[in-house]
C-alpha cells in the first residue's frame, strides 16, 4: 500500500515514527524520512500514525 | 539525509547574554525585559540554564533530538526530593526513547480524532449546562463556575468516569498543578497529599473496571494491560494519574486565559459569537498569544553548537512559547486576530516526541466552549478582584469574576 506525507504541513514532530517505526523515521537532523510503500501487514500501524499526526499530514492510498 | 541551513552569524558568549530571573514569582514571560531581549538576540540566561525567545530557534530546538524533555530536573531545580520527585521521574512526560514510545502507543487510541469526534456533542451539552447555571444572573466567577467544572467533566467524559465525581478530579489536580509553578517547594506537603489522593482514586477506578468492565477508556486501559502484559501496575496507575492531571489543569488554565484575552479584545468576542466556526481558529490564536504552558523545557543530551552558542550537555533550556508565538520575525502582524489564516504553528502544545498527547481533546473541547460562551456571555468585563498565578511556568487565573449581558 501507499502512504504520502504532505511535507508542506509536516512539522517533524515525529509522532508517526513512534506509532509506525517500520515506515516512518526521524533522521539525524530530526527531520522525517519515510517509505512511500509499505506492506499490507503494517496497515494498522500506519493508520495509527495518520491518526496521531498532530497536523494530520499523513494520507494513506492504495 | 536532509540538509540544515548553516549559521554564519557571530559566536555568542554565555556571559554576555541577558539574564531572566525566571524563578522569581514577579518575573513575567511577557515583560519588557523579554521583549527587549528578543530584539537583541534569540536567547537569554536563566537560573536554570537558557531561555529561547525567538520563533525560529524555538521551532528547531523543540524537535531537536540532541535534546531530551527537560522537566525531569524540575524537582531538583526546586530542591525537592521524595515521593513527588520519584513519581515525576517515572511519568510519561519524563520518559524517553522506547519506554516513552511504548506507553505512548498504548495511550494513543483514546486520543484519536475519530474517538473525539463522537464526543463533541457531549462537550456542547456540558458547556450549555454549566452556562445555564449562572447565565440569568449576568455574573459568574468564571474559573470555579465554568473553566474548572468544564475541564474536569471533559476528563470524566473521556475516561468514562461518573460526572458527579468531577470535584475530586478538580481538587487533586489543581493542587498537584502547583508543582508546575515557581512556588513549587513551599507547596510540597499539599502537593504530595493531593498526589496520594489522586493515586487512591486511580486505584478505585482500576479495581472497579477489573470487576465491572464497561465500554469506556478506563476499561480499555485496564484490558490493554491485561492483554499485552505491556504495562506494569505502576505504569497503569501513573498513566491514569497523568491523564487526569495533565488534561484537567492545562485545560482549566487555558480556558481562563482565553477569557482574559477576549476581555482585552471585545471586538474579537463579537466576531466569535457571530461566527461559531471561528471556534477552532480562536483556540489557536489564544494559545499563540496567551498559552498556559509559557515555557517548554528541554535538556541538552550532548555538547553542541547552535546559532553561535556552545551549549553544554546537561543544560536546561526553556523554550518560551508565547515569546516565539508573538515574534514579529515569524508573524507579519502578531496582534491577536482570530480571522487571520496561514500563521505558522504555535508551541502551546509543545512539540516533537513529547507533543501534547491530548491536544485533539483540548482543541475539540475549547473550540466548542468558546463560541457558546461568546454567544451567551455578551459584553463580558471583569467585575471584582481577579487572582492570577505568576506569568511563568504553567500559568492562568485562580479566579476571574466577570459580569456580562446574557445572550440568546
Amino acid at each position: 500500500m501507499k502512504v504520502t506525507v504532505d511535507m508542506s504541513l509536516c512539522q517533524d514532530h515525529g509522532q508517526c515514527a513512534i506509532a509506525a517505526p517500520a515506515v516512518f523515521q526521524m533522521d539525524e537532523n530530526s527531520k522525517l524520512v519515510y517509505e512511500g510503500e509499505f506492506d499490507d501487514a503494517l496497515l494498522a500501524e500506519v493508520e495509527e500514525a495518520a491518526d496521531v499526526c498532530p497536523v494530520q499530514a499523513i494520507f494513506i492510498g492504495v | 539525509m536532509t540538509v540544515l541551513p548553516t549559521y554564519d552569524g557571530p559566536s555568542l558568549d554565555l556571559a554576555d547574554l541577558p539574564y531572566f530571573p525566571v524563578s522569581d514569582p514577579s518575573f513575567s514571560v511577557q515583560s519588557d525585559m523579554v521583549r527587549a531581549a528578543r530584539e537583541s538576540g534569540w536567547c537569554a540566561r536563566t537560573p536554570y540554564g537558557l531561555a529561547v525567545i525567538r520563533y525560529d530557534e524555538v521551532n528547531r530546538l523543540i524537535k531537536d533530538r540532541r535534546l531530551r524533555q527537560g522537566s525531569w530536573a524540575w524537582p531538583a531545580h526546586n530542591g525537592v526530593t521524595g515521593r513527588f520527585a520519584d513519581w515525576w521521574s517515572g511519568w510519561l512526560l519524563n520518559l524517553e526513547g522506547e519506554d516513552h514510545a511504548r506507553l505512548r502507543r498504548l495511550l494513543n487510541p483514546a486520543f484519536s480524532p475519530k474517538t473525539l469526534a463522537a464526543l463533541s456533542p457531549q462537550f456542547t451539552a456540558l458547556a450549555d449546562e454549566l452556562i445555564d447555571n449562572f447565565a440569568a444572573t449576568g455574573h459568574c466567577e468564571y474559573v470555579s463556575q465554568f473553566a474548572e467544572p468544564y475541564a474536569a467533566r471533559v476528563i470524566a467524559i473521556l475516561l468514562g468516569l461518573p460526572q458527579d465525581e468531577w470535584s475530586r478530579i478538580a481538587e487533586y489536580s489543581t493542587t498537584i498543578g502547583l508543582a508546575l509553578g515557581v512556588t513549587f517547594a513551599q507547596e510540597l506537603p499539599r502537593i504530595e497529599e493531593a498526589l496520594d489522593n489522586l493515586f487512591a482514586y486511580g486505584d478505585e477506578i482500576i479495581a472497579d473496571r477489573r470487576a465491572h468492565p464497561k465500554d469506556d477508556f478506563a476499561t480499555r486501559l485496564v484490558q490493554a494491560q491485561r492483554d499485552d502484559d505491556a504495562m506494569s501496575d505502576q505504569e497503569l496507575k501513573d498513566a491514569l494519574a497523568l491523564l487526569i492531571f495533565g488534561g484537567f489543569d492545562t485545560t482549566r488554565n487555558q480556558l481562563g486565559l482565553a477569557m482574559q484575552t477576549f476581555l482585552q479584545h471585545p471586538d474579537q468576542w463579537k466576531l466569535l459569537a457571530a461566527n461559531p466556526a471561528l471556534g477552532g481558529p480562536a483556540v489557536e490564536e489564544v494559545m499563540r498569544v496567551n498559552p498556559t504552558v509559557t515555557w517548554v523545557t528541554r535538556e541538552a543530551l550532548v555538547d553542541f553548537d547552535f546559532q553561535g552558542l556552545s551549549i553544554e550537555a546537561g543544560t536546561t533550556i526553556h523554550l518560551f512559547s508565547e515569546s516565539a508565538g508573538t515574534d514579529p520575525r515569524a508573524m507579519d502582524n502578531p496582534e491577536f486576530d482570530i480571522t487571520v489564516t496561514g500563521r505558522p504553528p504555535h508551541f502551546g502544545f509543545g512539540g516533537g516526541a513529547h507533543h501534547c498527547l491530548g491536544h485533539f481533546v483540548a482543541r475539540s473541547d475549547m473550540s466548542v466552549a468558546l463560541p457558546l460562551l461568546a454567544q451567551r456571555l455578551t459584553d463580558p468585563r471583569i467585575d471584582g478582584e481577579a487572582s492570577w498565578m505568576p506569568l511563568s511556568g504553567n500559568t492562568g487565573p485562580n479566579s476571574l469574576p466577570i459580569s456580562f449581558t446574557p445572550g440568546a
